[in-house]
């Protein structure tokens, strides 16, 4: 048998890399908790937040153990979450010994994100829908199709540069109103408030405000507090985005009264 | 209605593609948000207003994802976060910039509150859906084995 050292740095590894991908924080800890009992490992302690987590195992003995990792707020993959639940799933009825789930969590880790043209396309796809179930007509539809695919390169691009969060979500927002407000100028028989809703979808805070939600309800407050957080500067900085473009038409010479 | 029902699935399922949900999910991923959707609009018909029909519209959903968590043996995140994206109050968002802009107070206000009932309205529901036991989603899963 391993020393207690390695066990914990996987069960650590494991919680580490299901945190990223946006799993909250009672799935965490409670899968942490799950192996680190299938391993025999005794008297362990773990406190997960939204951005860290300290485990400690063995404390009375020997060998005892500790690790305090910080998790930055990462990109959503909930196919990891997935793949890592089945993973701890099998640890835990000790289907696989600690080499094998080393060897799976690399497998778990290198899981790709979709590829860019497929993400761009279901993104398109997505606000084009949403515009459509939110009362737009079929111009509007297709519009927005277009416009969705433009927002995640744009998003992309930002990931790839490191650009704040924020910024990405005002000037994505702010992109989106005023490429419907040239549209509507160009004199086409578009709704310009559906395309503007429908193509925003993909910047609001769901993900954050579903976990923030679950994590308060398990009692880790800390934890959605800060995911509450999280969702509402990101509503608050799409208004922004939206609402500066907005400013900006109405005092352009030509711009159509809004009303 | 079949219109509305499929459109949501297609835009969930688009969404469920962006957050890497596996293949063998997807289904179940944009069921969740299209039936999601679809109680929004059968609760809004019935003339609960958009905050009442958001709470069990979400109610609905989280029992929903909770129960195919429970069948596909995956977390329950899955469909959650995916299907949530229907009802998460976007146009709110957007009407109450709209007019805080145009300066009309009052519209403002009026929009910007029934943004912010209706996600805590979304919150309630999502804690009402979790407040049910889990025992009684097993059952479910063996009376479907059977």
């Amino acid at each position: 048998m391993s020393d207690s050292k390695e066990r914990l740095t996987l069960a650590v590894e494991i919680a580490d890399l299901l945190l990223r991908s946006g799993a909250e924080i009672y799935r965490v800890e409670d899968t942490l908790l799950h192996i680190l009992d299938a391993f025999d490992l005794e008297n362990f302690d773990v406190y997960v937040l939204s951005n860290g987590i300290f485990a400690s195992a063995n404390e009375d003995r020997e060998d005892a153990c500790s690790i305090i990792r910080h998790v930055p707020l990462s990109d959503v993959h909930l196919g990891k979450i997935a793949a890592l639940n089945q993973l701890s799933r099998e640890i835990c009825s000790h289907a696989c010994d600690i080499n094998e789930a080393w060897a799976r969590l690399n497998q778990c880790k290198a899981i790709p994100a979709p590829k860019p043209w497929v993400q761009g396309l279901s993104c398109g796809v997505g606000c084009g829908c949403f515009t459509a179930i939110f009362g737009g007509g079929f111009l509007d539809a297709v519009f927005t199709f277009v416009l969705g695919i433009f927002l995640q390169y744009m998003r992309m691009d930002h990931e790839a540069r490191k650009t704040s969060k924020f910024m990405t979500n005002i000037v994505g927002s702010a992109f989106l109103t005023a490429a419907s407000l040239l549209l509507l100028n160009l004199g086409l028989p578009v709704m310009q408030d559906k395309i503007v809703i429908g193509g925003i979808v993909p910047l609001l805070p769901g993900i954050a405000l579903t976990t923030s939600i679950r994590d308060l309800f398990n009692g880790d407050y800390l934890s959605g507090a800060i995911h509450l957080l999280d969702a509402l500067l990101t509503a608050m900085c799409i208004a922004v985005g939206v609402g500066f473009v907005m400013v900006f038409y109405q005092h352009i010479p030509g711009g159509i009264r809004l009303s | 209605m079949i219109v509305q029902f499929l459109l949501a699935m297609t835009a969930t399922a688009s969404f469920a593609v962006l957050f890497g949900v596996p293949k063998e999910q997807f289904l179940f991923s944009s069921l969740t948000g299209a039936l999601g959707w679809i109680s929004y609009l059968i609760f809004c018909e019935l003339g609960f207003g958009t905050v009442f029909a958001s709470l069990f519209a979400t109610f609905f959903l989280t029992i929903i994802s909770r129960f195919f968590a429970s069948i596909r043996k995956n977390p329950v995140t899955l469909y959650l976060v995916t299907g949530i994206f229907t009802l998460v109050p976007g146009a709110g968002i957007y009407y109450a910039s709209y007019y805080f802009i145009m300066n009309d107070m009052h519209l403002f206000t009026a929009k910007g509150m029934e943004t912010f009932k209706i996600a805590g309205a979304i919150s309630i529901g999502i804690i009402f859906g979790f407040a049910i036991p889990q025992s009684i989603f097993q059952i479910k899963k063996k009376n479907r084995k059977l």
